[in-house]
Parts: structure tokens; C-alpha cells; sequence
């Protein structure tokens, strides 16, 4: 589903040049869950806003779906991206000015779908998501994990063959926490949504099918969990 | 999209009055200039309806010792054959004080049978004053000796007037009244615009300079051939200071003219300095809110971009934000402006204030899309996983 080739980011200021990531070569097939592990400033957002086009590498490929996407264009980039990804933030990123059900809308304002339409399957993921309660509530009325929830019906809401996930726990409670993980994990085994979580978090990451472990910006390790967890 | 940005404008709306207060008072600014340019521009695509080249105005006082009608009559006779006599001269005829742009007017209110009181600008002229301008007559005629023998006053009234105050139907032979008098309506001209290029085409009513009026009008309208020069004029005024014996002044109408579009101009400029400096304090305003959003909002473009915008429709949606903020405020801003057409406000015609509306709409728009245009494209700039991580 994904591959990264030969994947190097650097950032240069006037003085020093940072190497975020060094040589990843990563695939990610279709319906796995994959979590990426790593200590802080190890490049694991970096790594994952590569993977969602958000950031493109210094050197390297990046292939999703069996499509280069090195050469695209920023709205060719954007079309890809409104397609075939649905992203969740940490800081789960809701726009405080429009409503739940608006904020769950966002991606489909990109498609030619009519407002019906977006209405119609945003209040559907809002639904599995558990919060169809919530639709005329604004982001400040809700709590965090709730917010989170929004955030994942966003995401999923366009039906993208893929959802990054950049620590999805890592402002809520264990328990909220929990829940979202649930959802996440119940995502991928009803829907076959492939998902690639970057977490701090070993209990949740024991919870998928895969840990990619980096340090110092590059990868090193990769196991499924039966083999790391058995 | 559009009821997405309406749902935005109107979930913000306390963070957008301002914005919209500040667009609507540019709005009413810009309506208030462009009033004053489109009425300017109304007046000087109007002709003047008279020639003014190489006519010279002559003022004097008349000698004390001219005391009965009679010999002013007799007076102004001497001097207007004195003057043919030059043959340099072509025309000379004689002008109360309001010649054209003289610094000067006369008027009054009169009225006909069909319409009662409109205000109307006097002027006295003699049999010549309309070969001197070289005015063009509509129908009837212009005061000829013919006219010593009349049983009620004859007027010769403008194409203005003759609207006014009968309906535009033919006015000759119709009677106009004022102060008491009957005054008998002998010709129609053409509007004459006498205050100047910029100035509004008025109601005007020319009485003839009778053997009455003769002694209170001091002032010669010459009209000389081309090409008469200083020397000439020196010639005249040694000739007219010699048989009229007091103090003389010859002016040239088309200086005058200048003087008196300098005058009409000044107010004009004035308001559009103001204007102008509304206008870059309302274009820096609106620059730097739009500016301040965008960086504040710098984690939504971010979050936009990631689920599918491109820069250049964060562009646009913010431009577009603009505009349509912009048409909220135009809105209230029309509500106001089509009030001075409907109330007839100031008694301009309708079409200046419309076309006023058009202009300062179609401004706010080109504004706020130039004001937008910048910070927008700064925005679409904006690389999403930089944006997305600032949060």
C-alpha cells in the first residue's frame, strides 16, 4: 500500500544541516495496522507526514498504491491526499468555528459531492464513531476524547484506503485513550483500513500487527508483534 | 463551498464586525467621493453652450454725472459705437454684474401658471450679449430695439427653465411671475453653463437692459478677432478710460474661466486627498486583519491542505472569505446610498448617485480582492506539515 524507498529528510539552517531520517525503506501493505516506536525528535512525525505527502523527503520515493508521487504536483498532491488518506492529529486540529458535523464535512468539500451527500455521510461516520449526540456541538463543548472522535470520523469520513494516525492517544486519559484505540483497531478489522500509528505508548502499540521502531532518524526494527510479544 | 464560507463568517462573527464596519464606512466614503466625481464629470460633459474665446469683459463705474435713464441709454450707445468702430472688435454688448464667470449671481424664485416657485438665476443683457457669446436661440427670439415699445417686460428664458417651469412644452408667449410682475416670455435659448466648466446647468431668465437699467449696468462683453493682442488692448482701454473718465478693468473670459474651474476644482481635490488617505488607511487595515488571520489561522490552512485543499484553493477560499465579507458590508452600505436617489437628496439627479453606487461597489471589490490577494497567496505557501506542527 505503501513504499518508502531509500527515504532521507534533512533540514538545513545557515550553520548545520539536521538529518531527520537516514535510508528508511518501508512498506506497509493493504489492511495492516503499524505502529512506528521511537524516543522523541527521532523523526517518527517527520517519517509519518512523508507518508501522507504532507512533507516531501530530500531524497528517496515514496510509492502508495503502486503510484510515484515524487513528481506530483501540489494539486495533484492535494487530490491524492483528499482521496486516499484521512489524517488524525494529536492535537486533534478541529477548526473551533465551525460545528462537529462541519468539521467532519471538511475533507468532502474537496470532492464533487453534494451537500446532501456530505451531510449525509458525515452524520454516518459521526454514527460510528458514537457521537451522533454531538453534531451541532462546537469543538470547545466536547471533551478530549470526544474531539478525538470527531477527529476520527474526519478521517474516515471520505473512506480513504489509509489513515495516519500521529499519536491519536497522546493527549487523552488511559481510558479515553483506550476507547480511541478501540475504534482505531475496529476501523481496520471491519473496514480493512490500513493504519499507520505513530505512538509513545508500548500498550497500544501491542495492539497492532506491526512495530517499526526508530531512533536518531533511522529504523531499527521491524517485527510483527506475535514475534515481539509472544 | 459558499455555505461553507457562510457557516465560517457567521460562526465569527464577532471577530468579522469590525471588519465589516470598517468596509462598510470605506463604502460610504468612497460613495461620497465618487458622488462628487460623477457629478463633476455630468457638468463638464455638458458644453458651455456659448463661446468664450477672445471675449473680453470691460467693467466700469458709470460717471456720476450721468443721472436720468435717458442719457445712460444715450451713454452706453456712445460707447458701444466707440468700440465697433475699432476693427479689431466684432461684438460688444452690454452685461449686468453676473456675466459669465463673474464672481457674482443674482436669483430668485418665480413661477408660471402649471408650476409654482423654482429658483432661477437673473441676468441683464442688452440686444448684442447673444452675438457677443454667439448663444444659440431654441425658439422665439432674442431682445431687439422692437422690444422699447412692449406693453409688459419681455424675458428670454433658458431650456432649463423652460423644463422647470412649463413642463418642457413651448414657452413663448407664456408669462412668467415675479415679484408682482408679469413677465412676458419672448425666446428660448440654449442652457448656458456661466459659473464654469464643473458647475451645474441652472435655471436662467435674461432680462433686456432697457433705458432703466442702463444706468446700474457697467460691464462691455467684447468680442474681438483672433489674434488681438495687448497692444490692442492698451489701445481700448486708453479709448474707454478717456470717454468714460473713471477707473476701468479689462479682463479676458477665458482667464476668468480658469479662475473659476480652479475654484470648483479645490473642494474636489480636498475630498479626494481625504478620500485617498481613508482609502490607504482603510487598504492597510484591511491588509494587516487579513494578514493577522492568516497567521492565526495558520494550523486550519495546515489541517485544510492535509485533507485535500490545495495552495490555491486556500487561496481563493481566503479571497473569498474577503469578498464575501466584503459583499455583508456593501449590503448595509446600499441600504443607505439608494436613500439619496429615492429621498432626492441634494437634488442630483438619480443616475449620479446609481452610477456613485456602481463605482464605490466595484472599488470595495477590486480593495479588498488586492488587500486579500497577498496574505492569501502567502497562505497557499504555507507547507501543511510545517503549519500542522506549530500547533
Amino acid at each position: 500500500m505503501i513504499q518508502l524507498k531509500q527515504i532521507e529528510k534533512s533540514y538545513r539552517t545557515d550553520t548545520i544541516e539536521t538529518l531527520a531520517l537516514n535510508r528508511i525503506n518501508l512498506s506497509v501493505f493493504q489492511g495492516e495496522f503499524l505502529s512506528i516506536m521511537g524516543p522523541s525528535g527521532c523523526g517518527k512525525s517527520t517519517l509519518l507526514n512523508i507518508m501522507g505527502l504532507l512533507d516531501a523527503p530530500t531524497k528517496g520515493e515514496v510509492l502508495i498504491d503502486g503510484r510515484l508521487t515524487t513528481h506530483l504536483s501540489d494539486k495533484q498532491l492535494a487530490h491524492f491526499r483528499n482521496q486516499t488518506i484521512g489524517f488524525i492529529f494529536q492535537s486533534f486540529h478541529l477548526i473551533n468555528d465551525l460545528r462537529v458535523l462541519d468539521n467532519v464535512e471538511l475533507p468532502l468539500l474537496y470532492r464533487k459531492v453534494s451537500a446532501s451527500e456530505r451531510v449525509q455521510l458525515a452524520k454516518e461516520a459521526l454514527t460510528k464513531v458514537g457521537l451522533s449526540n454531538r453534531m451541532k456541538h462546537f469543538p470547545s463543548q466536547l471533551s478530549g476524547g470526544q474531539k478525538q472522535r470527531v477527529a476520527i470520523a474526519r478521517a474516515i469520513v471520505g473512506r480513504p484506503q489509509i489513515i495516519l494516525a500521529d499519536e491519536p492517544t497522546g493527549n487523552l486519559d488511559s481510558a479515553m485513550g483506550n476507547e480511541i484505540m478501540d475504534l482505531l483497531l475496529h476501523l481496520n478489522a471491519t473496514e480493512g483500513t490500513t493504519i499507520v500509528m505513530v505512538t509513545h505508548d508500548e500498550t497500544m502499540a501491542k495492539k497492532t500487527h506491526r512495530l517499526v521502531r526508530l531512533f536518531d532518524g533511522a529504523q531499527v526494527n521491524d517485527h510483527t508483534l506475535k514475534q515481539v510479544y509472544a | 463551498m459558499i455555505s461553507h464560507l457562510f457557516k465560517l463568517i457567521w460562526n465569527k462573527k464577532k471577530q468579522n464586525f469590525l471588519l465589516i464596519t470598517e468596509m462598510f464606512v470605506s463604502f460610504l466614503v468612497m460613495f461620497a467621493v465618487f458622488t462628487m466625481i460623477v457629478r463633476a464629470y455630468n457638468n463638464y460633459r455638458h458644453p458651455l453652450g456659448f463661446e468664450y474665446d477672445d471675449v473680453w469683459v470691460a467693467s466700469y463705474m458709470t460717471p456720476e454725472n450721468i443721472q436720468s435713464d435717458d442719457s445712460a441709454a444715450l451713454f452706453q450707445d456712445v460707447l458701444r459705437k466707440q468700440l465697433q468702430s475699432f476693427p479689431q472688435v466684432v461684438e460688444a454688448g452690454f452685461s449686468g454684474h453676473n456675466f459669465p464667470f463673474a464672481m457674482t449671481m443674482s436669483n430668485s424664485m418665480v413661477s408660471s401658471d402649471q408650476n409654482e416657485g423654482v429658483m432661477t438665476n437673473f441676468y441683464n443683457a442688452d440686444d448684442n450679449y447673444l452675438k457677443v457669446l454667439n448663444a444659440k436661440m431654441l425658439s422665439g427670439r432674442w431682445f431687439s430695439k422692437a422690444d422699447d415699445v412692449s406693453k409688459s417686460p419681455v424675458v428670454v428664458i433658458n431650456r432649463k427653465l423652460q423644463e422647470e417651469l412649463f413642463e418642457g412644452k413651448n414657452a413663448i408667449g407664456k408669462y412668467i411671475e415675479y415679484g408682482g410682475d408679469r413677465l412676458k416670455v419672448i425666446g428660448v435659448m440654449e442652457n448656458m453653463k456661466d459659473k464654469g466648466t464643473y458647475t451645474p446647468v441652472e435655471n436662467g431668465l435674461f432680462k433686456r437692459i432697457d433705458a432703466g437699467a442702463a444706468k446700474w449696468t457697467s460691464n462691455i462683453l467684447i468680442k474681438v478677432k483672433p489674434g488681438a493682442d495687448a497692444v490692442f488692448e492698451g489701445k481700448l482701454f486708453k479709448a474707454l478710460s478717456n470717454t468714460i473718465g473713471t477707473s476701468v478693468e479689462i479682463e479676458h473670459m477665458d482667464k476668468k474661466l480658469t479662475r473659476q474651474n480652479k475654484l470648483s476644482l479645490i473642494p474636489m481635490i480636498i475630498m479626494l486627498v481625504v478620500g485617498g488617505f481613508l482609502i490607504i488607511n482603510v487598504a492597510l487595515g484591511l491588509f494587516g486583519v487579513l494578514w493577522y488571520n492568516i497567521n492565526k489561522r495558520r494550523s486550519e490552512i495546515g489541517l485544510r491542505r492535509a485533507v485535500g485543499a490545495s495552495g490555491n484553493s486556500v487561496s481563493k477560499q481566503l479571497v473569498g472569505e474577503s469578498l464575501v465579507l466584503s459583499t455583508l458590508a456593501l449590503l448595509i452600505g446600499l441600504f443607505f446610498a439608494i436613500q439619496f436617489p429615492l429621498l432626492k437628496v441634494f437634488d442630483l439627479p438619480a443616475s449620479v448617485y446609481l452610477v456613485a453606487i456602481a463605482l464605490s461597489v466595484a472599488f470595495i471589490y477590486i480593495l479588498v480582492f488586492l488587500c486579500a490577494l497577498y496574505p492569501g497567496r502567502q497562505a497557499a505557501a504555507i507547507y501543511p506539515a510545517v503549519a500542522l506542527h506549530e500547533e
